[in-house]
């Protein structure tokens, strides 16, 4: 556990002790304080229909986001790891209640019982390996015909007054829309835990669409992906993006032995028989009993690909679900989840933790206010892990001119693509201690170079001690153990 | 029911005029001779980008014109319309022309060979050999809008009344969104006739019940569209295997007929009304001097009465002419009102967005968020600009129905009482010796729909380009007027937070100067341009009215002096000529009776 976190903790705790008169705000902090020890919470938003539930549901492993044609998720619902299933409505008034857990075909159904606008959350607790490392919250989608669900959603993720609820945000979207802009924008400008460009990673969803279903859709997918992640007014806002065709990923993390033998059945059929049935899904629902729920299950392009996949040679479950799943960005998700939020766990925590109390304390005045408060303003500037966020935050505003190489270099230092030394030297994960350590030394040199040269400017020398700093530690840690 | 197509009642119009050498008359004729053979329903095909806008296109007109890719393809508007040889012209900023060939098109429209417009066209059209083109269909396949608040969202916005109907595309995998609905709603305030089209129903199960999602939003929202279900991949595949049952399945069909029934149909119809009208007004202008004629052949005693009337006429006529005129007096005033409106609401707007601004600035460092900052400040006048262009153009139709309605009250009354009670006349009935009324002017649809029916009709039909040329002006000059000084907001060293904000601000202020300005001359110009074509078109109108009176005192004094026998001769005559200008009439007529075979 890093000294970061052992201070946070003490500061709350002290803050909760400040605040033990009054008892709301003592629970709040108190709330804040075993946060700490909780799953990392990552929010998964997005404009309506861009396939949450779904990416919810692919992440899991499990069908238990609902998910419909329709505008679904009317209210925040996080999906908690959970000994037995339990759904937790919290009103807005009123105690919190429990509702019946029924599942329908695999999925679960949430019947609230009331209108969406009086429900503040909604909980459920479930026993699966998939949530035991990270708390998922879907949210309903922005830009919803409905003003108050879309508000909703808007107010969980970047509140006004209250401290953040998550820790990073997935964001979805299907294309880069200005609506998508602006809501990325104001997570930064508050909320969602003061987002910067490392706690939110954007998702292309539903890839599989971008090329109207044809069969290389996933490879124009990338490729756009590709462009987006250079795009200046998205580096800014997102660490990454990553295409992901989610539908094909939840269906094949749930593949069912019914669902591999008929489309074996239809990757028997004669070629130009199956091409013409899968011209439209009108024709494909008309060409056979159960084509449907096949449909429903794995988009017309998932099963093109499904079939191409068995006539390839993974003809059996297992094979051919590792290979859509594949196939589907999943992986590559999930790596990048790993390397950018899960790795940093204990970091994020702490910033929100830190960023909650710090909001609390300038809110509900008591007489260790100032003393508390500068603490944790100390503690925020002072850390260098969260010197090392910022600082890459300011790298991808632009606000600082410099040669593209170095702010690529700079970026990869700060650890933005993985916190591990080989990751941050640019080297290969099987490179020597050595050869790392001599990376290290040479890289500290240059840009302690830049960081006294008189002709840097202020902005630039600010940043370049920040990145000496950090490769100070990185040989430090490679020559000790 | 008489046959005749509407160009040849208007050759045979010309025909007469030339006989009675009112080459006034006859300049007007080929002027609606002309319009009549060129007639182009343009239809706008709009939507967010990535919803299958070019293929749509595409499908319709079975050729890929239109770049399609799966990132973002169209960065220029394209129209397609109807040529007897395939061929594309790209229209540049400055209105040059150059030709490409069809295949090469990709290279300039395209996101990937003209990233952003940087090459500065502001369409390329397209000329097809397609039947479905022939009856004057123009299809403007139109780059993604991302958003109403955009600098493209309000140049769609400002294309539309422009155009005869508007396509908002829109793919079935979801419902509308807010941002749809918002635009579509303003989309129905503007242009006459809205068709929503839903796309990719090969590709998503549930797309009949998004289909039935949308159009309670449409009923809810109370935008009067018909929505269509299709598939552009299973259209082209059906022309290409000529599967009649898929093309069925592709819903292409009804959108078909809809476009030709509905609105080329409607387009033609309004064409037919149009001509119907022109030539009676013809009708009408020759007829008067054969009236005066004929009254003063049968009563040569009552001529002087007669031609002291038609004096009296006619120096009316002449004062319709001049500026004192009421409908010159409803013009003046009315552009110097709409001007000075015009500046006021854009100053206004603007005004707010820089309180706006500066509440903003207040609480940021303007160095880190320069570039959001700006592009928020130009969505904000984009906006702004549209909407004050909205009201514009509003404003500027009801004017012309003003004045057109004061023209035709004042010349209504100029014409004396011309009844010559002849017991063979039967132009009593044919040709009521007034003016119509120009149909009544109000807002909304049908308002649209009326004035180009109308009397204003052919004025306006003329006039569009001049109130559209507002359209495209507009929102591109302000995009380049909005760009916030860069060097005010890099330099961090010696300035301090404090002094940048203040830069910021004045900076804002200044460019909104520059766009109050910029657009303010834009409006005034387009305005004035506007009043100089109604005046000229109704002082024309006045011109014809002054000759026709003139000649009328010329035949009614030569029908005074003639002797017995002439005028016995001369009676039969101009009757036979008043019932061959009768025929004429009862052709326009016909015209405009709604057709019954079509419905």
């Amino acid at each position: 556990m890093s000294s970061l976190t052992g201070e946070v903790r003490s500061v709350l705790r002290e803050a909760i002790e400040a605040h033990r008169d009054d008892q709301e705000t003592a629970d709040l902090l108190r709330r804040q304080l075993d946060r700490m020890d909780e799953p990392l919470r990552v929010a998964i938003s997005g404009k309506v229909k861009a396939g949450k539930s779904t990416l919810l549901n692919a992440l899991v492993g499990e069908e238990i986001a609902p998910t419909d044609s329709g505008e679904c998720t009317r209210v925040v619902t996080w999906y908690r790891h959970g000994h037995s299933p339990r759904i937790t409505l919290h009103p807005k008034e009123g105690p919190p209640r429990q509702l019946p857990v029924s599942r329908d075909g695999g999925a679960l159904r949430i019947d609230l019982g009331a209108a969406p606008e009086s429900v503040d959350r909604l909980t459920v607790d479930w026993p699966t390996q998939g949530l035991r490392d990270t708390t998922l919250i879907d949210t309903p989608g922005i830009a919803s015909v409905s003003e108050e669900i879309a508000a909703s959603a808007v107010r969980f993720l970047a509140p006004e007054d209250a401290p953040g609820e998550a820790d990073a945000v997935i964001y979805l979207m299907r294309h880069l829309h200005r609506a998508d802009l602006r809501l990325l924008e104001s997570f930064q400008d508050r909320g969602a835990a003061r987002a910067t460009p490392v706690n939110t990673i954007a998702v292309l969803s539903r890839a599989d669409e971008m090329g109207v279903g044809r069969i290389d859709s996933l490879m124009s997918a990338r490729q756009i992906a590709q462009r987006y992640r250079a795009d200046p007014r998205l580096r800014k806002l997102c660490q990454t993006v990553v295409p992901v065709a989610g539908l094909i990923a939840q269906t094949a993390r749930t593949l069912r032995q019914d669902e591999f033998t008929a489309l074996a059945a239809l990757a028997a059929a004669p070629r130009n028989e199956l091409e013409s049935a899968l011209l439209s899904v009108d024709r494909f629902t008309r060409a056979g009993e159960g084509h449907a729920a096949l449909l429903s299950r794995f988009g017309l392009f998932g099963i093109r690909l499904a079939t191409v996949l068995i006539r390839q040679g993974f003809d059996d479950p297992p094979r051919l679900s590792a290979e859509l799943v594949r196939r589907s960005g999943l992986d590559e998700l999930r790596e990048t989840l790993s390397v950018l939020f899960a790795e940093r766990r204990d970091l994020l925590k702490a910033r929100s933790a830190l960023l909650a109390l710090d909001t609390v304390l300038r809110e509900r005045k008591c007489p260790e206010s100032a003393r508390l408060l500068s603490t944790v303003e100390r503690l925020l500037a002072d850390a260098h892990e969260l010197a090392e966020l910022r600082t890459i935050g300011v790298l991808r505003s632009g606000a600082v001119q410099m040669p593209a190489e170095a702010k690529a270099e700079a970026e990869r230092l700060l650890g933005g693509e993985g916190g591990a030394p080989w990751s941050r030297l640019a080297l290969r994960p099987d490179a020597g201690r050595e050869a790392q350590r001599q990376a290290a030394l040479d890289t500290l040199a240059r840009w302690q170079r830049w960081a006294e040269s008189p002709l840097s400017s202020r902005a630039f020398i600010d940043l370049a001690r920040v990145v000496v700093r950090t490769c100070e530690g990185v040989v430090n840690r490679l020559s000790d153990d | 029911m008489s046959t005749r197509t509407p160009i040849e009642v208007v050759d045979l119009a010309l025909k007469a005029v030339d006989a009675y050498r009112r080459e006034d008359l006859a300049a007007r004729l080929a002027l609606t001779r002309h319009r009549l053979l060129d007639p182009a329903v343009r239809v706008l095909v709009v939507g967010e980008f990535k919803q299958g806008k070019s293929q749509l296109v595409n499908a319709i007109v079975n050729a890929p014109v239109c770049p399609v890719d799966d990132d973002v393809a169209t960065a220029v508007p394209v129209a397609v319309r109807y040529a007897d040889e395939p061929g594309a012209t790209l229209v540049g900023e400055d209105g040059s022309r150059t030709g490409v060939a069809v295949d090469r098109l990709e290279d300039h429209v395209s996101e990937a060979g003209n990233p952003g417009n940087r090459r500065g066209l502001r369409e390329a059209e397209v000329g097809l050999p397609r039947s479905v083109l022939a009856g004057g269909l123009c299809l403007v396949d139109t780059p993604g809008v991302g958003g109403l608040g955009s600098v493209h969202g309000a140049v769609t916005m400002a294309a539309l009344p422009a155009a005869d109907a508007v396509v908002v595309v829109s793919d079935a995998a979801q419902e509308y969104t807010a941002t749809e609905l918002e635009f579509l709603r303003q989309a129905a305030r503007v242009c006459p006739t809205v068709v929503c089209v839903l796309t990719k129903i090969d590709l998503y199960p549930d797309w009949r019940r998004v289909a039935d999602r949308d159009r309670a939003h449409l009923a809810t929202a109370d935008v009067p569209a018909e929505l269509f279900p299709v598939s552009s991949t299973l259209r082209l595949h059906a022309v290409r295997t000529t599967d009649q049952a898929l093309n069925q399945e592709s819903g292409f069909p009804e959108l078909l007929t809809h476009l030709r029934e509905r609105i080329v149909g409607r387009a033609a119809d309004l064409a037919r009304r149009s001509v119907a009208h022109d030539v009676r007004a013809v009708v009408l202008q020759l007829t008067t001097s054969m009236e005066a004629e004929l009254t003063a052949l049968r009563d040569p005693e009552g001529a002087t009465d007669l031609v002291g009337g038609l004096q009296v006429a006619k120096q009316r006529a002449d004062a319709l002419r001049e500026r004192s005129a009421r409908w010159q007096q409803t013009l003046g005033d009315g552009i110097a009102d709409l001007i000075s409106d015009v500046e006021f609401d854009l100053r206004d707007r603007m005004r707010q967005i820089t309180r706006e601004a500066e509440a903003e600035l207040d609480g940021i460092d303007p160095a880190l968020v320069e570039e959001q900052f700006a592009g928020w400040v130009r969505q904000r006048v984009s906006a702004a600009a549209s909407a004050t262009f909205v009201w514009t153009h509003q404003r500027a139709r009801w004017l012309a129905g003003q004045v057109g309605e004061h023209f035709a009250d004042e010349g209504g009354e100029v014409l004396p009482d011309l009844h010559s009670r002849d017991p063979d006349s039967t132009l009593g009935r044919a040709v009521p010796l007034a003016f119509d009324a120009p149909e009544s002017f109000g807002f909304g649809k049908k308002l649209l729909v009326g004035v180009r029916g109308g009397y204003g009709g052919t004025l306006m039909v003329g006039m569009l380009s001049t109130v559209g040329g507002l359209a495209l002006l507009n929102p591109l000059s302000l995009a380049a007027g909005v760009l916030l000084g860069g060097k005010v907001v890099k330099d961090e060293r010696k300035r301090m937070l404090e002094k940048r904000r203040a830069d910021a601000k004045a900076a804002v202020r200044r460019s909104l100067d520059d766009v109050v300005f910029q657009l303010g001359k834009d409006s005034r110009d387009l305005l004035r341009e506007l009043q100089r074509d109604l005046r000229d078109h109704f002082t024309t109108r006045a011109g014809e009215l002054s000759r026709s009176l003139g000649e009328s005192i010329r035949s009614a004094q030569s029908a005074a002096e003639a002797g017995r026998e002439e005028r016995d001769k001369r009676l039969l005559d101009v009757r036979a000529e008043l019932k061959r200008v009768a025929h004429l009439a009862a052709a326009a007529d016909a015209l405009a009776e709604p057709v019954g075979s079509a419905s």
